[in-house]
């Protein structure tokens, strides 16, 4: 069995670790909150890579895949590893960049990026209710892979950039596509983003993000260390698991949730969109600093 | 969700294992047919400092941030139709050429690399050279001033297409050429108080049948006119390192010698000349890459055409 088999009969097995009895709503608990600041957030930062070219307010000049805040160099980490396997040279500002980036989502979590910055996923999320829609309506099956590939393609992708000493995934990154879009306007390129969404809608639910994107693998990477978690509160946890209906990786969850062995969401997989917590009217899930919060 | 996985069963896990392993190998296949292919397309012309292609390839982050800051706004991000290097930036000379400015902006802001930091100054940029393509269409051997060919060609056109924008940069530049009485009389004609850049451009709006032939004659008649057309020259951003000397040659069938424009080895191939040719397909072009040692057959072939 795979992982992720094995998660899903794990939810089955256990009743819960929440010491609840049943679900008490707390008053004044507002279910858009996060999902209204993380998509404010995100548009805002991606019109801001807009607005630096084309209103020349020049304070996020660039792209995702490399940009300056206010004159700081950010890169995107693996744009960057592949660089440096394709040009086989290691250059000061790339590194700088990388690091910048790095230690923002060393902070912020890893692939904090994939739900607050990340435009492709933000369209993913417009496009994964078409997708549920049709599922509902009987018309199409999701189908899913494993989602180990997402290592395969990683390295895959890593191998190609020494090999061939080119960037051949930033070809094909629908990321720095889109981002490239907005800020410098359309170009043939979003065909394949195209190709990818109707993927998503008509075969697979959200398949580039969950198989494919080797992007969210570095980030992931990244995440491993982070502090900031999603923290769960087992007496107030009622067992609902709504939780885990809303979760873009319900699996991250299995820990608290189901078997109560930790007390924060600690999979590197966590994106902090912050979905769980906005339905967790028990409010037993909210965000945390592991180790940080018990100093205070 | 739940009948789903109630469902499921040996063959799911081997539809997972077949579906990971056709995936990866359809992306290996894929990239190692796709990279060679899409690799052997034209040659572009990229900013100033790049380095050599392959290597530009390999550290170009596409993040589009030369583009951002060159003054001109000439730089373009190539497309899937260029082939290989999508969103890496590159500039059609034709249709704004790089002018080299002080201080190399879009090197600047590169943040890998790709356009190489060393670069300082815009006259040791090494894009490529300009060479003279169409030494039979050059105004310069004909000894025909650029502005009455461009007047002339203006007054053709300007029946089927009013666009006096071409019209306002002929006059720009026919001020700054003209001496003291000339722009006298200029001035008395249209009863302008002076030739500014801005009476230029009002009055390119305006000249139309009588004055548009008075406006050739003029210029026929006025003393820069004696000038053949140099202009590759004049407007070159280094033209102190002389990149472009034009030099005389005997005529063949009569006493007048023939000048032609020779790129020497200071060209850096910014494409200013390309981009300022009067000609309806640009006389001299750049030859993206192409540097001073290998040039051998592009330079001489003007020659042995004259």
């Amino acid at each position: 069995m795979t992982g992720q088999n094995k998660e899903q009969q794990t939810v089955k097995t256990y009743k819960g670790a929440g010491l609840r009895p049943r679900n008490n709503p707390q008053p004044g608990h507002r279910r858009y909150k996060w999902k209204v600041i993380r998509w404010s957030i995100l548009l805002f930062v991606n019109f801001l890579f807009f607005a630096s070219f084309y209103f020349d307010i020049q304070i996020l000049e660039g792209t995702l895949s490399g940009s300056r805040f206010l004159g700081f160099h950010q890169i995107d980490p693996l744009a960057a590893i592949q660089l440096i396997l394709a040009s086989k040279i290691i250059m000061v500002n790339l590194v700088i960049g990388t690091l910048t980036v790095c230690i923002v989502y060393l902070i912020l979590g890893g692939r904090s990026f994939c739900s607050w910055i990340c435009p492709y996923h933000w369209l993913a999320e417009q496009t994964e209710k078409l997708h549920l829609f049709l599922k509902r309506k009987k018309i199409i099956k999701s189908h899913n892979f494993d989602r180990k590939i997402r290592y395969y393609f990683y390295v895959i992708f890593l191998f190609f950039a020494w090999l061939t000493g080119y960037t051949v995934f930033e070809t094909i990154n629908p990321v720095g596509i889109i981002s490239r879009a907005i800020v410098y306007g359309p170009s043939f390129m979003l065909l394949w983003v195209f190709l990818l969404l109707v993927f998503e809608v008509f075969y697979s639910r959200r398949g580039w993000c969950r198989y494919f994107c080797p992007m969210g693998v570095s980030y992931q990477l990244i995440g491993m260390l982070s502090f900031l978690k999603v923290k769960w509160d087992k007496k107030k946890c009622s067992n609902c698991k709504r939780c885990q209906s809303v979760c873009m990786v319900p699996s991250v969850l299995t820990d608290c949730v189901n078997t109560g062995k930790s007390e924060y969401v600690d999979s590197s997989l966590c994106t902090r969109c912050g979905m769980c917590v906005d339905i967790c009217d028990d409010e037993a899930l909210g965000y945390s600093f592991k180790y940080l919060d018990k100093l205070i | 969700m739940k009948k789903d996985q109630s469902k499921k069963t040996i063959s799911r896990r081997a539809f997972l294992k077949t579906s990971t392993l056709v995936a990866t190998g359809a992306a290996i296949g894929l990239g190692a047919v796709s990279v060679p292919l899409l690799k052997s397309k034209d040659i572009l012309l990229r900013p100033p400092g790049a380095l050599n292609e392959d290597l530009f390839l390999a550290s170009c982050i596409k993040c589009g941030q030369c583009l951002q800051v060159c003054p001109p706004q000439i730089l373009k991000l190539a497309n899937i139709s260029q082939g290989f290097g999508i969103g890496t930036p590159y500039l059609v000379p034709r249709e704004g050429a790089c002018i080299l400015c002080s201080g190399l902006p879009c090197v600047l802001a590169c943040p890998t690399g790709a356009l190489d930091h060393h670069l300082s100054l815009g006259k040791d940029a090494q894009m490529g050279l300009a060479v003279l393509s169409g030494p039979e269409s050059c105004l310069s051997p004909q000894g025909i001033n650029d502005l009455i060919f461009r007047l002339k060609n203006y007054q053709k056109n300007s029946s089927s297409l009013n666009n006096s924008s071409e019209l306002e940069e002929i006059l720009l530049s026919l001020f700054k050429r003209l001496n003291g009485d000339e722009k006298k009389t200029f001035s008395t004609r249209f009863s302008l108080p002076e030739l500014s850049d801005a009476v230029g451009a009002d009055l390119a709006g305006k000249l139309k049948g009588e004055d548009l032939d008075w406006l050739v004659k003029f210029v026929e008649l006025s003393s820069q006119a004696q000038t053949p057309c140099q202009i590759c020259l004049d407007e070159c951003p280094i033209k102190e390192e002389q990149p472009i000397q034009f030099i005389a040659k005997e005529g063949k069938d009569n006493d007048r010698s023939i000048v032609l424009p020779v790129v020497t080895e200071t060209c850096v191939g910014c494409g200013v000349c390309e981009e300022k040719c009067p000609t309806p397909k640009a006389s001299i072009t750049i030859v993206p890459r192409l540097r001073p040692e290998k040039r051998s057959m592009a330079t001489r072939k003007p020659e042995e055409q004259s």
